[in-house]
């Protein structure tokens, strides 16, 4: 498992992300952080532009 | 006689045969749950009046020669995410501690117009994915097998109480495995159906794209009574799915002669380690308890073969990504404008998904529809596959690893990634505590998963042993 995110780096990410933490929150996500850079990486690959997503717009049923 | 002991379908014979009254059984579960809830905590409201209120109709309708069916008269419990009107429904959250809502979950609906009684609502991890946590204003619902461990989550509560004999019956949700993470570790049956089989509508949302609503019940032949109940078209639901409903108790044959079940080994056998590390190596004993399943579901007549499918982690990440970013979207306003109102868990859990873009979310759909192509081709040429369930008994409850949820291999995701109908069963113990594994098949055929199920139960006892805290009361023997 790679290192967790720098502390720097992060709180741009919560600044971003409109979050307000405290101190244990903040250390908390960055440690978890790791698990969403692992996901990521997993699911970004080389694949034919047409494929599609698992879900598609359908007409609702009233 | 305990009539606790009674499993759904042998309850309604004797109700139906009057020898057994909804009246008395309903006293009788309401009897355990005084008795023994207060160690358990798998309830969270217990609706005594009402539930007696509701036997006493049932006796008179069935007395009057108005039965409604196998569920008539039959004690039932609901994951506290099952909106019930005028009947507080907390979500497991602080947020929602008094919500009362004015509208009933339609798998109530139809389970209610089948006769069934509501004994009262289930303990669940907070908004069915933050426990098991010790800061919420419900007590995490605690193992009958040993109370000092874990009783799996998110459906928790209605595991236990199935487990424990504190209701016939229990409605679950599953989103990652929340159903049959806890039938395993609580040795019982759990059903995921297939995505669209069952209405979602009433049910607290996790991840609307992988959330599933289905039952928790002692035995096989239980789980197909419930599931005759809840399946079937609901158009209010945009996910629910217009497809035939089969006669699921009569698909209960008994045999599995000609049929090709498939066998996903790698995923714990190889990829678990290989992506996950030595904690998530399965245990001797529950490998040993697989093989061991393999050969009675040969002795019963199948023909196995190894299916061979991408690594867990292809499956399982896509399954987490997507479930991060439905969740977190979700219950953004509140994470922004009032995160003190969630546990520590549910905080730190579902707060991740503050991280993802819109990219990755989509990305994770292609992978998803990637792999439900792959995986249906590798069911194509078998009736149904078995995959590991957790591969190892539950630990304490005061050792859940606080990031399992992301940094261990789970065996029950892949089939929330791919909508598949996947069955939780019994297959052995170890230290006291129960082990489980996977029958999973192909989009609709549950029939087929409870006819494999159902043959390996009567081939096996697993399923007849009940947890020695919950043992008959005095006054039942």
């Amino acid at each position: 498992m790679s290192e967790p995110i720098s502390s720097e780096r992060f709180a741009v990410l919560v600044e971003r992300a409109g979050l307000k933490l405290t101190p244990e929150q903040f250390e908390e996500l960055r440690q978890g952080y790791r698990f969403v850079e692992r996901m990521t990486r997993t699911v970004r690959r080389q694949r034919d532009r047409a494929a599609e997503p698992a879900h598609i717009f359908v007409q609702p049923r009233i | 006689m305990d009539p606790t002991l009674l499993t759904v379908a042998e309850a309604s014979r004797a109700i139906g045969e009057g020898r057994l009254s909804p009246v008395t059984l309903t006293e009788a579960y309401l009897d355990r749950i005084a008795a023994l809830d207060g160690e358990l905590h798998s309830y969270v409201t217990v609706l005594r009046e009402a539930a007696l209120d509701a036997a006493h109709g049932a006796a008179r309708d069935i007395a009057a020669g108005r039965s409604r069916g196998a569920l008539h008269g039959i004690s039932i419990g609901l994951k506290d995410i099952y909106k019930t009107r005028g009947i507080r429904t907390t979500a497991g959250s602080p947020r929602y501690e008094h919500n009362v809502p004015d509208e009933d979950a339609e798998t109530w609906v139809r389970l209610c117009d089948a006769g069934a009684i509501l004994l009262g609502k289930h303990e669940t991890h907070e908004f069915a994915i933050g426990g098991p946590d010790f800061g919420l204003p419900f007590p995490p619902a605690r193992n009958p097998w040993n109370t000092a461990y874990y009783p799996g989550g998110s459906s928790s509560g209605s595991a236990v109480a199935v487990a424990s004999g504190l209701c016939a019956a229990a409605m679950g949700s599953d989103t990652g495995g929340s159903i049959r993470g806890p039938a395993a570790y609580n040795g019982i049956v759990g059903l995921k159906p297939t995505y669209g089989r069952v209405s979602r509508r009433g049910v607290f949302p996790l991840s609307y794209t992988l959330d599933h609503c289905g039952p928790l019940t002692r035995t096989v032949e239980d789980c197909a009574i419930l599931m005759q109940a809840l399946a079937g078209y609901d158009p209010q639901d945009p996910a629910s799915a217009d497809t035939p409903v089969r006669d699921y108790r009569a698909a209960l044959t008994g045999r599995l002669d000609g049929l090709r079940i498939g066998v996903i080994r790698h995923f714990h056998e190889r990829d678990a380690v290989a992506d996950f590390g030595a904690d998530s190596a399965p245990n001797a004993a529950y490998v040993a308890a697989f093989e061991d399943a393999c050969r009675r579901l040969e002795a019963l007549g199948a023909r196995l073969v190894d299916v061979s499918l991408s690594p867990l982690i292809d499956y399982l990440d896509a399954n987490r990504l997507i479930m991060l970013a439905e969740a977190y979207a979700l219950h953004e306003a509140d994470f922004r404008e009032r995160p003190q109102l969630f546990g520590h868990h549910m905080f730190a859990r579902v707060g991740l998904g503050a991280f993802l873009s819109a990219a990755d979310y989509v990305e994770a759909l292609r992978q998803r529809r990637e792999l439900a192509v792959e995986f249906a081709r590798a069911l194509a040429d078998v009736d149904a596959a078995i995959s590991a369930n957790a591969t190892a008994p539950a630990p304490r409850i005061d050792q859940v690893p606080f990031w399992g949820v992301f940094e261990r291999a789970s065996y029950t995701a892949p089939y929330n990634l791919t909508g598949s109908p996947a069955l939780s069963i019994p297959i052995g113990f170890e230290n006291g505590l129960p082990l489980a594994f996977q029958i999973v098949g192909k989009p609709f055929d549950e029939a087929m998963v409870m006819r494999v199920g159902h043959a390996f139960e009567q081939a096996t006892d697993f399923h007849r042993q009940r947890p020695p805290i919950a043992a008959s009361l005095p006054q039942h023997r």
